[in-house]
């Protein structure tokens, strides 16, 4: 083993008695609500470096000239953290996910301007990356926040019943 | 009037509702039996204004009698102290192109035309409910109750505050119309010409049956047509711009009125509809950093120099002038009844004057001392007549004295939505659901949640000795600092070396600033030639990475910063059986000479990925265990589960504070302070003085220059007492230094302790006194780790 | 506060977003006298007009710049990156005490 595999979801062996998995920060505070997605482990590969050499069809979101994350399917983040220029730190684990609809659900957690996404800012007091496809909108943030957030959204969209 | 337990609602705007409690405000018991008139009547000399400052400064340990009763005086409302959140409040973040604020006429109008000429997105904001106008979002009722900076403008909408920001804001506020200031005009009857409108159009009620008119313009004097159309019977009009009265008083009997006289001639009345001319409502205006200024053709003040993307329409800067402004107060004749300037802070004219008279010459001094237009209506009926009152008084013009600055809120807002949802983002473990189903008690250390113990601090922390203990150190700051110039970084940010470290050790670090201060330690391990992992405290983790950040925006060095934090979890396996539960976990060589004390390497432990740390917080030895924080509940789990036989237990925050204090490793911020260094909190090994630069090298030079003021020791009790965090330790009658830390060890059985004391008691075995409860207690310092003093037992 | 600060990555955001870390300082070169390093660590300009202040977009980018604000009325006249030529480029100072202990 070497490099940054204890960072990574991906490098688990099962055998030898011992069946690893995984547990969402949020999927006890979500309790199982519809109307919330849970997309803590989709992955998510942070880019160091110049940013635009990034190519081939991936969604790319950029958060400073020289720092950007990688959005992909779980299976797809081993091939990527190969192949990515710069510096590649898998940063699945790190941030929670989450998906909700409605802009007014997201005028009652944040300040952004919500026709200048994606951005990242504060978002139920907490910093965030949002993005947005039409009346949904995707957010990314401190997995350690998760339950937190997830109240928070739970109790928005409870509000606007 | 009270509404539900709310204070200070306008009667007149208020719809009643079903089930609604209604109570008077500012009065005890009823009107009829106003106990407060009790007050006014005897205490009319007695309660002057500033009576409270005077009187009751002395005995100081009266003032919560004094105030429980003062405030219940105020008639300020009653706080529930034992109330808890009683509704539900929410924050919406808006955005607008236009914002209007006031749904009159020249506030619809502004929206109208905004609208038609697709600006686009605007809104409307009214009090009341606004038409509907195509293309505007109207909000009502609602109010602005503030103009921030930055363009903020907050909007109430009862239990949703929306804080707007807005391309253009538009004020259409309107006027105010202006109270007479004459004896009497406190008394139930006695009405503003809006109430009256209000009362009769939107309500259909008569407000008395024989009424008088007292109006310094014209549309005061249009009330006679509301009156008229209510059936109430006109009495007499007086018209301030043609004929001024010398005196003019209202007459009433418990609290209402029951006839106005004038010049002399007693009219027997019911309602009295008085108006001194409106006064532009400017203060969102002059919020937003208009300049008000006092215009003396028309008696009133007027805002000016409007700021950018600000606009006035409507009366709020063009009202008809007035012929003449009325006096600033009417001679009531020998007249009973008290004049009032502001009604909501019961301030009368007499208490003006008292003002005045007692040096408060100053307009923004008068009002501090007598709270004249600090009431909720925010001056909005006092401060024109208050600034009149000083300017005649004082024998000045309004004009010289200028206002004071009316700030927000505006209106009245109920704390409840100011205060908004109020949860603070808390932080939690992966492992969070585990402590509390094995029965944690959970405790606040910074923005975490962590467990204080299971149960049993003091037997978790003998057991780790004894046996095997686990306790989740996921909460610790986790940075990775890579590339060609990671190692020069580090060796600049702390007093340690680095350079020299080979991959796979780990070394103890402990930042410090250019002050010297001590700012955050913890465990640099070297996982590649360029890549170093680093721990920091779990409170200083924020600001540990923000300062290795801000020095690479200055020093701009080929290394990145990459805060791995919440990425992974960790886990402490501590205790002399811990290396046979890690043996059983992974394929790798965890003897001692395969995992050496201060070593790290990157193993499988249960199938998981982990960067195991052998490294020794608690005195025993251990292994820490950091792998991606999806596979928290799972390695804990199964740590449990395969140690089970071994004896294995969770420990929590208290225990593992036991067993550090016994090998004397330092709290950040509970054993240091702003004044702390390494050399003289005992480590003096860490700073490499030799090094051309670190931050804080010239500030230990000059520590170690000047010689030591203080020094951080361990110290043990004579006969077991645990004194106070705090405590001082004494030394001939005097302070000699103080205590930081202070426990029980259940493994010692002995009360140890470290504290800063001065330098000639820095010696081993050295005598002090320790002062607790007021007694002295004896107690020798200690130099060396309380447990294991040769560390033989981490390096096992 | 509720000023607007243009962070040069992000534009204007609330300022609510942001960390603010003081005026800027120099750090001596070499090794400074008593009476130098005093004045670098303790003494500040505290001006009452434009200043030159680190910022840290804490809920953002994450990118500590530099901005020139009026301390007076709230106006930021700019803002930019730090330059990264370490030769005289101002300097970070210590950040507040955190108020809990850190364990
Ligand atoms: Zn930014």
């Amino acid at each position: 083993m070497t490099g940054l595999d204890f960072v990574s979801l991906d490098r688990a062996v099962a055998g030898d008695g011992f069946e690893p998995r995984l547990s969402s920060p949020l999927c006890r505070a979500l309790e199982g609500s519809d109307r919330v997605l849970d997309l803590s482990f989709l992955g998510k590969i942070e880019v160091r470096g110049d940013v635009d050499a990034i190519n081939g069809d991936l969604e790319v979101v950029r958060i400073t000239p020289q720092r950007a994350l990688v959005l992909c399917a779980p299976e797809e983040a081993a091939a990527l953290r190969d192949r990515l220029p710069g510096m590649v730190i898998d940063m699945t684990a790190a941030l929670a996910g989450l998906e909700l609809h409605g802009v007014r659900t997201l005028r009652r957690l944040t300040d952004l301007d919500l026709d200048a996404l994606p951005a990242v800012g504060r978002v139920a007091d907490v910093p965030c990356l949002v993005l947005r496809n039409g009346d949904s909108f995707r957010l990314f943030f401190p997995q350690e926040y998760g339950h937190s957030v997830a109240e928070v959204v739970l109790d928005v969209l409870k509000g606007l019943e | 009037m009270t509404v539900d337990g709310v204070p200070n609602v306008r009667v007149c705007v208020e719809p009643v509702r079903e089930g609604a409690t209604v109570r008077a405000q500012n009065v005890l018991g009823s009107l009829d039996r106003d106990l407060l008139n009790v007050v006014d009547r005897i205490g009319g000399p007695f309660t002057p204004v500033g009576f409270y400052y005077r009187t009751m400064l002395r005995p100081r340990r009266l003032w919560p009698q004094y105030e429980r009763v003062l405030r219940n005086l105020a008639g300020l409302g009653c706080l529930d102290k034992s109330g808890r959140r009683s509704g539900r409040y929410d924050v919406e973040h808006r955005r607008a192109d236009v914002l209007v604020i006031g749904g009159g006429e020249a506030g619809v109008a502004a929206a109208r035309a905004a609208a038609e000429n697709s600006v686009g997105s605007v809104v409307l904001v009214d009090e009341r409910a606004a038409p509907h106008i195509d293309g505007v979002e109207t909000l009502a009722p609602a109010r602005a109750i503030g103009f921030y900076e930055g363009g903020l403008v907050p909007v109430d909408a009862g239990n949703v505050l929306y804080r707007f920001r807005a391309g253009k804001v538009v004020v259409a506020t309107g006027t105010v119309e202006q109270p007479l200031l004459f004896p009497g005009n406190d008394l139930v009857g006695v009405l503003l010409p809006q109430a009256v409108r209000r009362l009769v159009d939107d309500w259909a009620l008569k407000p008395g049956d024989r009424g008088v008119i007292v109006s310094a313009d014209g549309a005061g004097l249009d009330v006679v047509e509301q009156l008229r159309r209510a059936g109430v019977e006109i009495v007499e009009v007086v018209d301030l711009r043609e004929s001024l009265p010398s005196t003019l008083a209202a007459n009433g009997r418990r609290g209402r009125l029951e006839s106005v006289t004038i010049e002399g001639r007693e009219l027997a009345c019911d309602l009295l509809v008085m108006s001194g001319g409106r006064q532009p409502a400017y203060s969102l205006l002059a919020q937003a950093g208009a300049r008000v200024e006092y215009d003396a053709r028309r008696g009133i003040f007027v805002p000016v120099d409007l700021p950018a993307n600000v606009e006035a329409a409507g009366s709020v800067t063009e009202t008809e002038p007035a012929a003449a402004p009325p006096p600033p107060s009417f001679d009531g004749g020998d007249a009973k009844g008290r004049c009032f300037v502001c009604i909501c802070e019961d301030v009368t004219e007499k208490d003006v004057k008292r003002a005045l008279a007692e040096g408060f010459d100053s307009l923004e001094l008068a009002k501090r001392y007598t709270t004249v237009t600090m009431g909720p209506c925010q001056g909005r009926l006092c401060h024109l007549p208050s600034i009149r009152l000083y300017a005649r008084e004082t024998g000045s013009d309004e004009g010289a004295i200028g206002t004071t600055t009316a700030r927000p809120p505006w209106a009245p807002v109920s704390l409840g939505l100011l205060a908004g949802r109020g949860l603070e983002p808390a932080k939690r473990t992966a492992i969070h659901h585990r402590h509390v189903e094995l029965g944690a008690t959970m405790m606040w250390t910074g923005a975490w949640r962590r467990p204080h113990s299971y149960g049993d601090a003091a037997g978790e922390a003998r057991h780790v000795h004894e046996a095997l203990g686990l306790i989740d150190v996921s909460t610790l700051g986790k940075l990775l600092v890579e590339g060609p110039d990671a190692a020069a970084f580090l060796e600049l940010l702390y007093p340690n070396r680095f350079a020299d470290m080979k991959v796979g050790r780990v070394r103890y670090g402990v930042l410090g600033s250019d002050a010297g201060r001590i700012m955050d330690d913890g465990t640099i391990g070297r996982i590649a030639d360029d890549r170093f992992y680093v721990t920091t405290t779990s409170t200083g983790a924020d600001t540990v990475i923000e300062w290795f950040d801000w020095w690479n925006a200055v020093w701009g060095m080929d290394v990145e910063v990459v805060n791995l934090t919440g990425a992974l979890a960790a886990v402490n396996v501590a205790g002399p059986r811990s290396r046979e539960l890690l043996g059983r976990l992974t394929d790798v060589d965890v003897s001692n000479e395969g995992i050496a004390y201060l070593d790290t390497k990157e193993a499988h432990v249960a199938g998981v990925p982990c960067l195991i740390l052998r490294i020794g917080f608690v005195g025993e030895l251990g292994y820490e265990l950091h792998f991606a924080s999806p596979y928290g509940e799972y390695l804990w789990d199964t740590l449990l589960e395969r140690g089970k036989d071994l004896g294995i237990r969770p420990f929590g925050l208290e225990p593992q504070r036991i067993l550090r204090l016994e090998k004397m490793h330092i709290i950040v911020g509970q054993d240091t302070d702003s004044e702390s260094n390494v050399l003289e909190a005992g480590m003096p090994w860490i700073a490499k003085l030799d090094k051309d630069d670190f931050v804080g090298k010239w500030a230990l030079e000059h520590v170690q220059a000047r010689g030591f003021r203080e020094q951080l020791v361990g110290f043990e009790m004579a006969n077991g007492v645990v004194p106070a965090e705090g405590g001082q330790i004494v030394l001939d009658g005097r302070s000699a230094g103080r205590v930081t830390s202070a426990r029980m060890s259940p493994h010692l059985g002995k009360a140890i302790g470290m504290a800063w004391v001065r330098p000639q008691l820095a010696v081993e075995d050295a005598r002090i006194e320790i002062k607790v409860d007021g007694r002295l207690e004896a107690a020798r310092v200690r130099l060396k780790p309380f447990f294991d003093p040769k560390g033989e037992r981490l390096r096992a | 506060m509720s000023f607007l600060l243009p962070c040069p990555n992000c534009g204007p955001r609330d300022v609510d977003e942001f960390a603010y870390a003081g005026e800027t300082t120099e750090r001596p070169q070499g090794t400074p006298s008593p009476r130098e390093l005093a004045s670098y660590i303790h003494f500040r300009r505290n001006a009452a007009g434009v200043q030159r202040e680190w910022w840290y977009h804490r809920f953002g980018c994450e990118l500590w710049f530099l901005a020139e604000r009026d301390t007076r009325t709230n106006e930021v006249l700019k803002t930019e990156l730090p330059s990264t030529d370490a030769a005289g480029s101002p300097t970070p100072h210590e950040p507040a005490t955190p108020d809990t202990p850190a364990v």
